[in-house]
């Protein structure tokens, strides 16, 4: 394709380069391999024999429920188990919701959990806790757990090379034995290796372990960890927790700290980053990031940077350097020449113009004392206190617990007879370097006490199975300190028992009753008397109110040496050299959700690709190694070699290649990988390249291309809408994603809205009076905010649990199949190499003139009189008319029954798996399309409810699943015809606008143009892809004499 | 042998035998029409229970309210079945020392032994269910109950009934005439349990008209207007 061709936008570079798969994607509504049955059966084939069950089916059967009893043409027999007793309060078929806390990737998450008839169907975030916004991806799909039929069961012995099912009153009754080995003297020879520690109770009974084994030792390890307690250590002298204000800041510098992504505290980071982000309610921040690996703050930037991951240390101490030259000299007020000169000298200028009203945050990779740095930064622009607290950090841990290395060095020489595992998987994500199975084998016995088999367990004598989270008693010290209760919506479906119940075993004086050790931990710590009502409250909200510690007052070592940093490296780049970061994987964290449909289906925010990890390298440096996208590449570090896909990433630093953890596992379950019974494993474990010096990143890695290709499952092309094709008929056809500087929305705020030349084309159809009529009761829709969006996912999983939506696996993925009814779009503009990006979730728009509706032969969509455009699946005969007809691309076809017991990841434990459906939405068929209703069940119940109180709905009563879990209020639901809703309050923001208004198709869901704060001096730069020839005749519409172009909007905003 | 032709007469048969298959296929049709509709197949189910319990007895003879068992019609979709401690408030047998209750009713009767075996061992009775919708069909009772739409509109006099049966076809054509038309079918909210309203054993004959115009003025009072959207019942 031509230079000058180029689309302005681009989602990947299969679309920059107009590649044929690209092409493909976009000719057909459903690329060819879709016809295909996944086996790689021909269609003929597949139509023969689908051609003889059918015949079998309906000959057996003669109705539509052939797996039950059917009399005759009758519904089958179905029976009422009504309780014996009810509880008091419960009302069968009434969704309850409770508070509770998961420790999820090894941090508290306080959360509300939904549970009908006494099941657990959904996972929202607390809203009660400060500490919560949203309900990030992990702590949401933890639920996928709970009926996952991999899931150990009940403890297991491995005697030589046999495997038997044992009682846990057969452990109790070998650990009696084994405990008087290991009594008085002999206890040295017992090591316990526990995960991060969350709960007072656990702590408790760990210290009531090392009361009966008085020398046992003591590790903790984790795969993924960073280094802010040192850096806190290194600056202040405390290990402290900061707490982050982004509200507060109107400068905000990351350095890669991620703080929208995977940062600890990015739900209310996102919160209080969004709040600042609406150009109509006030001055809005301005975010720079410098990071290694293109993130979701990276899209959310207004100036980015691409520093290589090893010279991060010298950046910062540049930019330290620089900033306490103007703090003695004042800003610089000219214009440098090179465009990082100029970003940075703007980052240095906007920071000491704002001090105490900014935050430098850098990321927990970063060595100590770039941390501490970085601390010393924010302590010259007077930032404590006012954008960064401090609290002291929480103590969880026992005293004196040693390190993985220590362990293996113990075991290896011989000092370690006994080891019990409280959770984690060593054997699969300890350094390369400690050879932890060969220590493992010095050991005599090994008790592996967790949720799944893994790795480590089974290598180990006993495996011993931990309850879910949502099936126990417990309790957790949040982030910022406060103290949470967990309580337990179901008990254990399996013969499993919690860490409280399982460490006091251990102790020798078994608790049976968990709540009790927990009101223990809350009456000795965190209240002197603990009332009922004071109890009943505390559960009632999950945590304790005001348990949060005081924050601490800091002060910076005056005596603080970090030692001579070259402040020039980073602006020489790596040269030839290569390094690899280490991440947690987008789906998996470090393995420990890798059984997790849910997660690895999931698009990875950039790159988009799912059910694997990738090695992502820039363009630049693809080409000077010489690889392709998707081609296999032998990454080798510290004397290790593995073979990963490429995926050529733009916005990356030069020479830095990035990697997820957490694949690769070759016992983690039927989904994840399992080769015991050939399942292969998800993804490339990277593990070997790892080694204690370099767990984060690893330097001096060498790279060979091997010319072979690999599928990736990338959504990245999917559902793309037919941009090429449109520009060529006609230029008026604009882009789909709108944005605009601060200073373009202060000069004209309707921006947006005229983008687009609406054509003077008339309706079709003549308006007639019912049309305008019928919305006069409520009128749904919604609005996307895109300044807000950071493309998280957060908002996906909630739909998926939400509206059980199934998983399809990787080749269904491969092939265009995948159900998630939200699609997050990521554009990338501007330079291949220095990229801007952007986020868009795409779902149904609920079009008042909807194109789906006109060509379904069946009227399987119609419209609703409150404006919904409903899906009416068992009328619905799988034509796919109306997915070809949707311009937006957001309807979803059932190709295959993907709950049928022979489909991977539904099956199994079907009576299990199908606990987790929400029973208030239809589970869908095979050959039924599907696509979002704007949660039609929330809206009907709340309706029924308001209408049984005798009352009017409130503007902002009904809360949709994705507007639920979205941290930044990106999303607004509502009635249209509310004027005091929200979702009103946004479709009259200047910043709204219709996807393809230009088509009539009158969507309801709207869009809020996407508004960045550069910097003045690179504010001409953003500019520059907003020149589309508008110029005077904008203006005049612009104040009230609308032109024919402007007709559609106008009949658009009548009708609201 | 001589090749058989059939005797030029016949002929005249072939047209009457195509009129007697199309007649058949007909008659066929029409039967498997008719006797799949849901006027045929839902009306008139009357399945066994476990407990021969007799709503004639307890909501008809002793005027018990309907609320008494099926307490959460009003609260949600579901009119749940009672648990069985509602039965025990009267049908419990002898506790754990053998004494029973003196208000016990039929506290040794046979009939009851599933509830007395439930009451003791805390598991479910597996009652039948009689009125199913497919598991597409969201109804919800407590939108209708609230509103003044009494059980007797589609359950029939239940409190003559000693075994509960389908007297309405629960089709969707059904649901939609009254989602069209409710006029004739809303009466006041706290006579919903009442299912002699209107005729002369309730004590206040109406004719069909002076119904519908109550039915009218009610609607309008509390802004009924019940939607015929798919996503109404569908989702």
């Amino acid at each position: 394709m031509p230079e000058n061709k180029k689309p302005k936008y681009w989602r990947s570079l299969g679309e920059l380069e107009g590649t044929p798969e690209f092409e493909q994607f976009l000719r057909q509504e459903f690329p060819e391999a879709a016809e295909v049955a996944p086996t790689g059966m021909p269609r003929r084939r597949w139509m023969q024999l689908m051609g003889a069950s059918l015949a079998l089916a309906t000959g057996a059967a003669g109705c539509r429920y052939p797996e039950e009893e059917v009399v005759g043409f009758r519904y089958p027999e179905e029976e009422i188990a009504p309780f014996s007793r009810r509880p008091e309060g419960r009302i069968p078929g009434k969704p309850e919701k409770f508070a509770t806390t998961l420790t999820v990737a090894g941090k508290a998450c306080p959360v509300v959990a939904t549970s009908y008839d006494g099941r657990p169907i959904k996972i929202d975030g607390n809203q009660l806790h400060p500490m919560v916004a949203g309900a990030d991806t992990y702590s949401q799909a933890t639920l996928l757990h709970l009926y996952d039929p991999d899931r150990s069961q009940y403890p297991v012995i491995r005697e030589g090379s046999s495997e038997n099912k044992r009682s846990w009153d057969e452990f109790a009754v070998w650990w009696k034995e084994q405990s008087k080995k290991l009594e008085g003297g002999n206890s040295s020879k017992l090591a316990i290796l526990h995960q991060t520690n969350t709960s007072p109770s656990v702590l408790t009974q760990m210290n009531e372990v090392a009361k009966k084994f008085p020398q046992a030792k003591w590790f903790q390890y984790e795969s993924i960890t960073g280094n802010t307690t040192l850096g806190t250590e290194l600056a202040f002298g405390k290990k402290l927790r900061p707490l982050l204000n982004l509200e507060a800041a109107d400068i905000i510098v990351d350095l890669s700290a991620d703080l929208l992504g995977s940062h600890v505290t990015h739900g209310v980071n996102n919160q209080g980053f969004a709040k600042r982000r609406a150009p109509e309610d006030g001055p809005m921040s301005r975010l720079y990031v410098v990071e290694s690996r293109f993130s979701v703050t990276g899209i959310a930037a207004d100036h980015r940077l691409a520093v290589a991951a090893s010279q991060m240390p010298s950046f910062i101490a540049d930019l330290e350097q620089k900033l306490e030259a103007a703090l003695e000299s004042g800003e610089t007020k000219e214009k440098p020449a090179e465009k990082i000169d100029i970003v940075i000298t703007a980052m240095v200028n906007d920071l000491v113009s704002h001090k105490g009203k900014s935050l430098v945050v850098g990321g927990e990779s970063l060595d100590a004392e770039t941390q501490a740095r970085i601390w010393r930064i924010n302590n010259k622009l007077e930032n404590f206190g006012k954008t960064v607290t401090f609290i002291e950090e929480p103590k969880l841990a026992r005293d004196n617990v040693g390190t993985i290395e220590e362990l293996a060095a113990a075991m290896n020489a011989g000092e370690v007879d006994t080891i019990i595992f409280l959770g984690g998987n060593p054997l699969y994500d300890a350094p390369a370097d400690v050879d932890f199975i060969a220590a493992m084998d010095k050991t005599a016995t090994q008790v592996y006490y967790g949720d799944y088999e893994t790795e480590t367990s089974k290598k180990s004598t006993w495996h011993l199975p931990a309850s879910h989270g949502l099936e126990q008693w417990g309790d957790a010290i949040a982030y910022d300190g406060s103290y949470c209760v967990a309580q337990p919506l179901i008990s254990p479906i399996f013969e499993t028992k919690d860490p409280i119940e399982f460490l006091s075993l251990i102790a020798g004086s078994a608790i049976s009753e968990t709540l009790e050790a927990v009101k223990q931990t809350v009456a000795t710590s965190f209240s002197s008397s603990v009332t009922e009502a004071a109890w009943t409250k505390v559960v009632h909200d999950g945590f304790i109110a005001d348990s949060a510690p005081e924050a601490v007052s800091v002060t910076v070592n005056d005596s603080l040496d970090l030692g001579e940093v070259s402040v020039a490296t980073w602006r020489a780049g790596l040269g030839t050299a290569y390094e690899l970061i280490f991440h947690p994987g987008a789906g998996t964290y470090d393995g420990r959700y890798a059984n997790n449909g849910w997660l690895q289906e999931l698009p990875e925010p950039i790159t988009k690709v799912t059910w694997d990890n990738v090695v992502t390298v820039s363009p630049k440096t693809a080409e000077e190694i010489g690889v392709k996208q998707a081609e296999l590449m032998e990454v080798s570090a510290n004397g290790k070699t593995v073979r990963l896909p490429v995926y050529i990433q733009p916005g990356q630093a030069h020479g830095t290649l990035a990697v997820g953890l957490g694949y690769g596992r070759t016992h983690a379950g039927a989904v994840g990988g399992n080769v015991d019974e050939d399942i292969a494993p998800v993804g490339v474990d990277v593990g070997p390249l790892r080694t204690k010096a370099s767990m984060n990143l690893a330097t001096g890695v060498t790279v060979k291309p091997t010319g072979k290709e690999f599928k990736l499952a990338t959504t990245q092309d999917h559902f793309a809408i037919d941009l090429l094709g449109m520009r060529e008929i006609g230029r008026r056809v604009e882009e789909l994603v709108r944005e605009g500087t601060v200073e373009e929305y202060e000069h004209h705020p309707d921006f947006a809205k005229h983008i687009v030349h609406l054509p003077p084309n008339g309706d079709l159809w003549e308006e007639q009076a019912w049309m305008k009529e019928s919305y006069d009761g409520h009128a749904w829709g919604m609005s996307i905010d895109l300044t807000k969006c950071t493309g998280c996912n957060a908002c996906t999983i909630a739909c998926q649990s939400e509206n059980n939506i199934p998983i399809v696996g990787k080749e269904a993925v491969s092939v265009g199949r995948e159900m998630h009814w939200i699609r997050v779009d990521r554009y990338f503009s501007g330079d291949m190499e220095d990229p801007k990006a952007v986020s868009q979730p795409v779902t149904c728009q609920q079009c008042e003139t909807a194109p789906c509706e006109s060509v379904c032969p069946v009227a399987a969509t119609v419209h609703s009189d409150e404006g919904l455009n409903d899906m009416v699946y068992n009328r619905c005969i799988g034509t796919r008319y109306c997915g070809n007809n949707c311009p937006y691309k957001v309807r979803r076809f059932n190709y295959l029954d993907w709950r049928a017991s022979d489909h991977r990841f539904e099956a199994g434990n079907q009576e299990l798996a199908k606990l987790i459906f929400n029973p208030e939405v239809t589970v869908r068929n095979r050959g039924v399309m599907e696509k979002c209703t704007y949660c039609v069940q929330r809206i009907q119940n709340t309706k029924i409810e308001a209408k049984a109180d005798r009352r009017a709905i409130g503007p902002n009563e009904i809360q949709v699943a994705c507007q639920e879990a979205c941290a930044s209020n990106a999303i607004e639901f509502g009635d249209l015809n509310n004027p005091e809703s929200n979702v009103a309050k946004a479709h009259a923001n200047p910043r709204s606008y219709s996807m393809l208004a230009e088509l009539n198709t009158k969507p309801r869901t709207r869009y809020l143009a996407r508004i960045t704060n550069p910097h003045p001096w690179l504010a001409s730069e953003v500019e520059d892809h907003h020149g589309h020839g508008h110029g005077e005749s904008e203006h005049t519409h612009a104040e009230g004499d609308h032109a024919d172009d402007d007709h559609a909007h106008e009949k658009e905003e009548e009708k609201h | 042998m001589d090749r058989f032709l059939f005797p030029r007469w016949v002929n005249k048969f072939v047209p009457l035998m195509f009129g007697v298959v199309l007649v058949g296929a007909a008659y066929g049709g029409s039967v498997l029409f008719v006797t799949t509709s849901p006027q045929i197949l839902n009306r008139g189910y009357r399945p066994e229970q476990p407990v021969p319990f007799s709503h004639k007895l307890h909501a008809g003879r002793l005027k018990m309210d309907c609320r008494y068992c099926h307490n959460t019609v009003e609260k949600t979709s579901h009119a749940a079945v009672p648990p069985t401690e509602t039965c025990g408030n009267c049908h419990s047998g002898a506790d754990s020392s053998g004494a029973t209750k003196y208000a016990a009713v039929h506290a040794t009767s046979v009939a009851l032994e599933p509830v007395r075996e439930s009451l003791a061992t805390g598991e479910s009775i597996d009652w039948t269910r009689v009125h199913n919708l497919p598991d597409f069909v969201y109804f919800n009772h407590s939108a209708h109950v609230t509103q003044g739409v009494s059980c007797v509109e589609c359950h029939g006099r239940v409190d003559k009934m000693d075994v509960v049966q389908v007297v309405e076809p629960i089709s969707m054509s059904w649901c939609l005439d009254c989602h069209r038309d409710p006029d004739g079918h809303i009466r006041p909210a706290d006579e919903v349990t009442n299912l002699a309203w209107g005729t002369e054993a309730g004590g206040n004959e109406m004719s069909d008209e002076e119904k519908r115009l109550l039915g009218k003025q009610l609607r309008e009072e509390l802004n009924i207007n019940p939607k015929t959207n798919c996503s109404t019942c569908h989702r």
